[in-house]
């Protein structure tokens, strides 16, 4: 995901080229991105900045393209179809509300509303938690089969395979910590009491698999 | 590297408690290697949804492009603002400006009932669909019948600087709020999901002003049995609270059963 391709996108007021000059600078000593990612990356800068100026069949693409990972996200999360209805329906809106503030110098459109999408399902995790203490002892004997559960069963595309090794790459406690911080949504302090280290192991850690992930990846900010 | 930078992988992936994440923000605003961190990590905590996929209900699609309709997109920030918030900077807008909280959801809502609560005028805008729809399947076909004018008013209303959503609920539990522009003089009543009352029953809004007692304001009665918007347009400047009661007689001049009460 090439940002700079997308970063003058601010004057997109002038129809589509028939074809795109993404032309990528040559990078030395590295594999090109691939051009597909780049393509549906910029495609979605297209579709979120027509939105913000109020255009609904721009946003209802944009919705069709991304809500298999946002509603999967937060299900992931939630585990319940009928709040991670609910909290997908909420994202959108506010995705729709806050389109012209996107700022692609910033980020893609995707980690933008995945931000957005996790922080939404984490807040009611902890909403609902609060009033119902999870639990832990649940939580725990699950780990497990959670982690595989992200590994296998999963469609095997090329995307999902590129971020199946990545998260392949880490160790198993990063992995761990990982998985139970982003798809579990649980605080860190909770992720150390459940796999029994000291916060700052697991801090450590979560950032370790998110830089393992991020160089595995080669993911470009 | 301080041991608040390490808090950094915590920080993307939601899994700081308030408190830390306050102080993570405070030291983010100030630090350009967590910033770039930030948004790298965010990148690939975004690349994690793909092993997550799963196909979001039909009725799903149907249900967010009905409600955009009644949201009114957000101007641009101004350019080059100096004060451009950290997090919206870094890909995480969900603060307002004002710091207040994102939109109320239903469970939030549920918890706050209690007391009627004033919520910012950011937050007017997206309540006033999730009130509207009381969960996620919307009544589509009422919705898509609002009229034209009727919504250039309601996002008028919502635009208002002086908007507000004070939220209450019927002695039942039904969430219903009233949003209210003294500067415009107009309310709007709205309730999600409002049961039938039963019995030949209606709901009647009412006016209370400052010491005296509930009078009828406009066109004040409506039945339930689904979502409901009712405007109340005169007298709202002078009032100091606003009130919805069931009533058997749509023309009593009082209310005859306790009405619920929100001082705005």
């Amino acid at each position: 995901m090439n940002m700079n391709i997308s970063a003058g996108f601010g004057s997109g007021d002038t129809p589509r080229a028939g074809h795109r000059t993404t032309q990528l600078p040559s990078q030395t000593g590295q594999p090109p991105p691939s051009r597909g990612r780049d393509a549906e990356a910029e495609h979605l800068i297209d579709l979120i900045t027509r939105a913000s100026r109020g255009h609904e069949d721009a946003f209802a693409e944009l919705y069709d393209l991304t809500s298999a990972r946002i509603y999967g996200l937060i299900v992931r999360v939630l585990r319940s179809a009928e709040h991670s209805a609910e909290v997908t329906q909420e994202v959108y809106v506010e995705i729709w509300r806050q389109s012209a503030r996107y700022d692609s110098s910033k980020g893609s459109v995707l980690a933008w509303m995945t931000t957005m999408a996790h922080r939404r399902a984490v807040d009611r995790v902890r909403s609902v938690t609060s009033e119902t203490a999870r639990d832990e002892k649940y939580a725990l004997r699950t780990v497990d089969r959670d982690v595989d559960q992200v590994w296998d069963g999963v469609e095997q595309t090329l995307d999902v395979e590129r971020v199946r090794k990545g998260m392949g790459s880490l160790t198993a406690i990063q992995r761990e910590a990982l998985t139970l911080a982003y798809f579990g949504g649980y605080t860190q302090s909770q992720v150390a009491q459940l796999l029994k280290l000291p916060l700052g192991t697991v801090k450590t850690r979560i950032r370790d698999g998110l830089i393992g992930l991020r160089d595995a990846l080669g993911v470009e900010a | 590297m301080s041991e608040i930078h390490g808090a950094v992988g915590s920080y993307v992936a939601n899994a700081l408690d308030p408190d830390e994440r306050r102080e993570f923000e405070k030291h983010l605003a100030v630090c350009p290697t967590c910033s770039r961190e930030v948004a790298e990590f965010s990148e690939t905590a975004a690349e994690l949804s793909s092993l997550v996929q799963a196909p979001p209900p039909p009725m799903l699609r149907s249900a967010v492009l009905s409600s955009i309709q009644q949201v009114r997109p957000l101007p641009p920030l101004p350019e080059d603002g100096p004060e451009a918030e950290p997090r919206r900077a870094a890909g995480m807008a969900r603060t307002e400006p004002d710091g207040s909280s994102a939109p109320v959801d239903e469970l939030a809502l549920r918890r706050q009932r209690r007391t009627a609560r004033v919520l910012s005028l950011a937050v007017a805008a997206a309540m006033v669909v999730a009130l509207a729809m009381g969960g996620w399947v919307v009544n589509l076909v009422q919705q898509r019948q609002t009229q034209a004018a009727e919504a250039a008013l309601e996002t008028q209303l919502l635009s208002a600087p002086d908007a507000k959503v004070y939220a209450s609920k019927m002695p039942d539990g039904t969430p219903v709020s009233f949003v209210v522009s003294k500067s415009m003089s107009k309310a709007m009543f709205v309730g999600a999901d409002m049961p039938d009352p039963g019995g030949d029953q209606l709901y009647k809004l009412w006016m209370v002003p400052p010491g005296a007692g509930a009078q009828p304001v406009g066109d004040n009665t409506f039945s339930g049995g689904g979502s409901r918007k009712v405007w109340m347009q005169s007298g709202i400047a002078d009032a100091a609270g606003l009130a919805v009661s069931v009533e058997k007689d749509a023309n009593t001049p009082q209310p005859t059963t306790t009405p619920v009460v929100v001082p705005i």
